[in-house]
């Protein structure tokens, strides 16, 4: 589900948080074949960090409206920088997948550097047309279980 | 008495294992998938009581048990000891939540609308044993609705709050870092509500019930009605290094609010990971069951969450079948010392008529 933006743009029209929500739900395979392509023209990548680990979700009552732990989400990250910019690049995905975290991250720098923007934008709108197109069907299929109240 | 070392176990125990891991054979990525696909509301219920969310460990987790829940729990629970904790989300709010299933039993109007979402509640439960002859089983396809239904929608407690209908509690503002945390500090009577609403998110589920469904059928001052109940996936949003909020993704959630018919109305409130409606109905209701100035013994705060920790009280359950010798060959030695002196006192007894006797013949 895309989000309104809350920031400047970074890439087309898109926001940091929106790239980044788009590429952490992106499919797995399509976004790995996105940073392969990308790697190649970054230089030296120094990977800061490669790893699973757990996040703590909290969720707040609606009753008191206290925030309470859930519990932990196993989440891979991937926090990268690049030897000729220092620039800083970080990818999480929930799961275990560290070479999608990683996919991520490449991307992510390369959208801070303005490096290879053209394939990356297309990705990036590919991939928000696909999911918004995914939720929209799952959401029409939803609404079909809405219950026609009859009153007497 | 003192405790003596013994051995000569060890092959037994090897071979035990060995015999258990036998019966259920290979375990490949194939078995773990169709577990994970086939069996989601399993993987989910597992993965709220472990308190730990990732579909495929869970399912792996189900393949290497067999499917015994509570050593599911255990390997999970396990393995999350194993992991670093990279950050605390930001707290997950009613707007933030994609909601699939939203419903009330209480309020037939509801803002929104009654959403079922996918459910069996209302229809025939059958087997299709046409499956066992080899006949595949194939649903019928939903009938999409041209519009798409909302995506999120707001939640019940909050329309009845702008109402005046109940009680309107202010949000604490406490930093994620800040919340209190179970698996960090220990649970205290009286808990903080933050540690009340983590234990019974992370609850055994049958426990859950049974605790819960004696306060239904009268075991406690509340009489239960599901105010709303809610299937829904809630982002995971994290900082990234720069400062940027995004979701890293999302995790499926249930959570019900419960509303009581007293003469003021008061709710209580649950929420786990996966979609278990049993589980939060019935935590919800021990929530406000056990928030009663006068709970039910079978429902206060400490029965209620002391009793239904899954790996805690399954442990505590099947220690028991774990070698207790010293302990029982000291309870042999006191019944045996007291059957001894039961013995020696009856003949002391038995000779003291034959001394009358013997005094009298003199």
């Amino acid at each position: 589900m895309s989000e309104l933006a809350t920031g400047e743009p970074v890439i087309g029209a898109y926001s940091h948080e929106q790239a980044l929500n788009i590429l952490a739900a992106s499919d797995a395979r399509s976004l790995k074949a996105c940073a392969e392509q990308v790697l190649t023209g970054l230089g030296d990548v120094t990977v800061l960090n490669n790893r699973t680990g757990l996040v703590m979700l909290p969720f707040e009552d609606t009753v008191k409206g206290t925030a309470f732990h859930l519990g932990e989400v196993l989440v891979a990250e991937a926090h990268i920088r690049l030897a000729v910019s220092g620039i800083e690049g970080f990818g999480a995905v929930t799961g275990r997948d560290l070479e999608q975290a990683m996919a991520m991250a490449v991307i992510d720098a390369a959208i801070a550097i303005g490096h290879d923007s053209g394939p990356i934008l297309a990705f990036i709108e590919a991939e928000d047309a696909r999911q918004q197109q995914a939720d929209r069907e799952r959401l029409r299929k939803v609404e079909a279980t809405r219950v026609q109240m009859e009153t007497f | 008495m003192a405790y003596v070392a013994t051995r000569g176990g060890e092959h037994a125990i090897e071979q035990a294992e060995r015999l258990y891991r036998d019966d259920l054979g290979t375990i490949g990525k194939d078995r773990v998938d169709a577990i994970r696909i086939s069996l989601p509301y399993l993987v989910d219920r597992l993965m709220g009581e472990a308190s730990l969310y990732e579909p495929d460990l869970a399912a792996l987790a189900l393949a290497q048990t067999g499917g015994d829940l509570y050593e599911a729990v255990l390997l999970l629970r396990a393995y999350r000891t194993t992991q670093p904790r990279i950050a605390v989300a930001e707290p997950v709010k009613q707007p933030d939540l994609f909601t699939l299933r939203r419903i009330s039993a209480a309020f037939k109007d509801i803002p929104g609308g009654q959403i079922l979402g996918p459910t069996l509640d209302y229809s025939h439960r059958l087997l299709q044993v046409g499956v066992l002859m080899g006949e595949d089983y194939v649903p019928a396809p939903v009938t999409a609705a041209a519009e798409p239904a909302p995506a999120t929608q707001p939640s019940l407690a909050a329309w009845q709050k702008t109402q005046g209908l109940i009680a309107d509690h202010k949000s604490e503002a406490v930093a994620p870092d800040d919340i209190p945390d179970l698996t960090r500090e220990p649970l205290l009577f009286p808990a903080p509500r933050a540690h009340k609403l983590q234990s019974l998110a992370r609850a055994d589920t049958g426990g859950t019930l049974a605790l819960g469904y004696s306060t239904m059928r009268g075991y406690g001052s509340v009489h239960p009605t599901v105010n709303e109940l809610r299937l829904a996936e809630a982002p995971v949003r994290i900082h990234h290094p720069r400062g940027t909020l995004f979701s890293a993704g999302s995790v499926r959630v249930s959570q019900a609010e419960i509303i009581s018919k007293a003469a003021v109305l008061e709710l209580g409130f649950s929420a786990t990971f996966g979609w278990n409606e049993v589980k939060v109905i019935a935590a919800a209701s021990l929530d406000l069951a056990s928030s009663q100035p006068d709970a039910h013994a079978a429902s206060t705060e400490e029965f209620v969450l002391y009793h239904t920790e899954p790996v805690e009280s399954s442990g505590f359950c099947i220690h028991f079948k774990l070698p207790h010798y010293v302990t029982f060959q000291s309870t042999l030695d006191a019944f045996r010392g007291v059957k001894a002196d039961r013995a020696a006192a009856a003949a002391a007894k038995a000779a003291k008529p034959q001394t009358r006797q013997e005094e009298a013949a003199l």
